[in-house]
């Protein structure tokens, strides 16, 4: 089986790396600003699929198609991002007679929508969050709508049923303010989606965000894994998970697997998928939505079960069955964190923060993973998500776990550019992380607090300024007498002459 | 050679003179006095063993950043924007609290679409308050002001494409 990867960066990195331990060959595509990209030179053949605006490379389906036929691959792993749910990209695979290594498209159609997800979950009996099966078109009248929002209860949301990323969706306290909030998301909707159905749900005050990984094979079997906890997100975007979840017990884990086992089973679900979930402060937990690939965060499970889902995920592709212990599955061994390296400015509202990597050095030593998908010398361009590295960090307990992920952050050395780590390592000491205190308005609460006093993320003591100060000056003196004697790349260039001098005398 | 070092916001004077010894320097911070042991890592990295016989020991690289003559040092996992001799960039100005004075535009910092607008032409704004939202490596991103001060043009309306480099917003 040649693997094609129809994805770049880390993630691409990620499954070349298990394809080279199954002693799979890999096929690598790339747009124009990713020619020295570290994927490319890691896979066994690259492909050319065109510029480097991602519509016209990672996301068309015809280039993916071709670079697959021309480079001889005859299976494609669509990584996360660009076209992994993409259900018309694995029907095309298909028909080019291509094995698209994750789900069928049947079932990344019908879990991809948000209606057709929630109502598989009921059917599997589990529990959703309270709120309307059906839409309100424009043609039903608020007091309609305000009957069905009392048998919910207050507080409840407002959401547009074409919505997304916050729009058409509105936060109604009480019934007095029902009719204006159904008004605004209607509006926001039909502007800027064209359709201005609504529906209601009810606001779980809490919550914290808690997944399910699973696996299922073309034999019947689908086996779920011990969760994720992945409650801070900045902006609904999840920035570090971890598992297990100190909200979790191993009756509720219990409860939680079967549930999401369910729904996956009641779809034939093949391959891996993600069942997401909101856990309420009371214990009781709803079905959220379903992802039907691969996630960003799956190394933390990897880490405490030690089974490796991209493995997996290729052998059942191959028909192979799932001959996981389940036990195992279920019962994390230590704990593990996740960070996720993004090239973005922390100190400045974490503006994407591109440019030339002039040196990197990741973190390694016990307990350390770099999931890394850059090298120094690497352009990071703008065209893509800015994620340039997952660190993951392992131990037997969590307190061990972020004492090993502060020290590794605190070695992890990116040169160049700015990057997310100061401000994981200003998270880990956070003592309502520490205590596991949070749910997932946690981390904007914090970041809006903080951001009244405006104080930067790599503030530096008075000694350590003292020190950086120093180390600013002798490197301006060496420059400066470099000057003289020559810069860094033309010393560089006489050692390697001398070197190949010496070699020749020899 | 002496310089002014400005690091996170805070200027320090900085004077080095080689000292006897392969490596070692004499260098005064502020009128503070050191003995310094430096070893060059790599391109931009320092090893620095600070003040003799139990000398502090720690690795610090000083790396160029953008175009604009700006440098990251990095610390201990920490990266904190610096520059030498007054090559001042307008965030070390805000940073040390929003003196600029003059017109200051607020630029794209790369190609990107204006999503939405934060403040409109006569509004009053703080230095580092944000002004516009734009996305870009599919992220919005809040560009705030250099200063504190009124908003004196909005030069772009929201859907617009902007490439990095124009001028979205002037505070004066």
């Amino acid at each position: 089986m040649k693997i094609l990867i129809a994805n770049r960066g880390e993630i691409a990195v990620r499954v070349i790396r298990a394809c080279r331990e199954m002693v799979l060959p890999t096929v690598a595509v790339f747009s124009d600003c990713d020619r020295d990209a570290r994927h490319v030179r890691e896979a066994d053949q690259a492909v050319h699929i065109g510029p480097s605006d991602a519509a016209r490379s990672y996301l068309r389906v015809e280039a993916i198609i071709d670079a697959a036929r021309r480079s001889g691959a005859d299976a494609v792993h669509p990584g996360y991002g660009f076209l992994a749910e993409n259900a018309g990209f694995a029907r095309a695979c298909g028909d080019a007679g291509l094995t698209f290594i994750g789900p069928s498209p049947d079932a990344i159609c019908r879990m991809g929508s948000k209606t057709g997800a929630r109502q598989a979950a009921v059917r599997a009996g589990v529990p959703v969050v309270p709120g309307t099966e059906e839409p309100f078109d424009a043609s039903v009248p608020d007091d309609a709508i305000a009957r069905v929002a009392a048998d919910i209860g207050y507080p409840l949301v407002v959401k547009a049923v074409a919505g997304g990323g916050g729009k058409g969706m509105r936060i109604v306290a009480d019934a007095t303010d029902l009719s204006a909030a159904i008004r605004t998301a209607r509006s926001e909707a039909g502007s800027a989606f064209g359709d201005s159905a609504v529906y209601l749900e009810r606001r779980i005050l809490h919550p914290r965000h808690v997944e399910v990984q699973l696996l299922g094979d073309h034999h019947g079997t689908v086996i779920p894994f011990a969760e994720r906890e992945c409650s801070i997100q900045r902006r609904h975007q999840k920035v570090v998970e971890e598992s297990p979840s100190l909200a979790v017990s191993p009756e509720l884990r219990a409860r939680m697997t079967e549930a999401a086992a369910a729904v996956a089973r009641s779809v034939d679900y093949t391959n891996a998928g993600t069942i997401e979930f909101l856990l309420d402060g009371d214990g009781s937990f709803y079905f959220l939505e379903m992802n039907t690939r691969l996630q960003v965060e799956h190394p933390v499970t990897e880490m405490v079960t030690s089974i490796d889902l991209v493995q997996w995920q290729i052998r059942i592709a191959r028909g192979e069955r799932l001959d996981i212990d389940p036990v195992r599955a279920v019962t994390p061994h230590g704990h593990a964190i996740e960070c996720r390296i993004y090239a973005e400015d922390p100190d400045e509202g974490f503006m994407p923060s591109p440019g030339l990597i002039r040196g990197l050095r990741p973190a390694s030593g016990p307990g350390i993973r770099d999931d890394g998908g850059v090298s120094a010398g690497y352009d990071v361009p703008v065209y893509y998500d800015s994620m340039i590295a997952k660190l993951v960090a392992w131990a037997a307990t969590r307190d061990e776990t972020i004492a090993r992920m502060s020290r590794a952050l605190g070695e992890y050395q990116v040169l160049g550019i700015r990057t997310t780590i100061p401000f994981f390592l200003w998270l880990m000491r956070q003592p309502e992380y520490r205590e596991g205190r949070y749910d997932t308005t946690y981390l904007d609460r914090l970041l809006a607090d903080r951001r009244v006093n405006g104080t930067s993320f790599s503030e530096l003591s008075d000694e350590d300024g003292e020190l950086a100060a120093i180390a600013a000056g002798v490197d301006a003196f060496l420059r400066a007498s470099a000057g003289v004697t020559g810069s860094p790349e033309r010393r560089q260039s006489t050692r390697w002459k001398q070197a190949a001098r010496r070699e020749a005398l020899r | 050679m002496t310089f002014e070092i400005d690091i996170n916001g805070r200027t320090r004077a900085v004077s080095i003179e080689r000292a006897a010894g392969s490596g070692l320097f004499h260098v005064t911070v502020d009128g503070r006095a050191h003995l310094v042991d430096a070893t060059r890592i790599g391109d931009y990295g320092l090893s620095l063993l600070v003040d003799g016989e139990a000398a502090v020991s720690r690795e610090i690289s000083v790396a160029p950043a953008g175009g604009r003559g700006e440098l990251l040092i990095a610390m201990d996992g920490r990266a904190v924007p610096a520059s030498v001799n007054a090559r001042r960039t307008g965030r070390a100005i805000a940073d040390a609290g929003g003196h600029a004075h003059g017109d200051q535009p607020v630029v794209a910092p790369m190609p990107g679409r204006v999503v939405r607008l934060l403040v409109a032409v006569g509004d009053e704004v703080a230095a580092r308050q944000g002004v516009v939202v734009v996305e870009a490596m599919k992220m919005e991103n809040e560009l705030r002001s250099p200063k504190a001060g009124r908003i004196k043009e909005v030069a772009v309306t929201p859907g617009m494409s902007v490439e990095s480099g124009r001028v979205l917003v002037i505070v004066e």
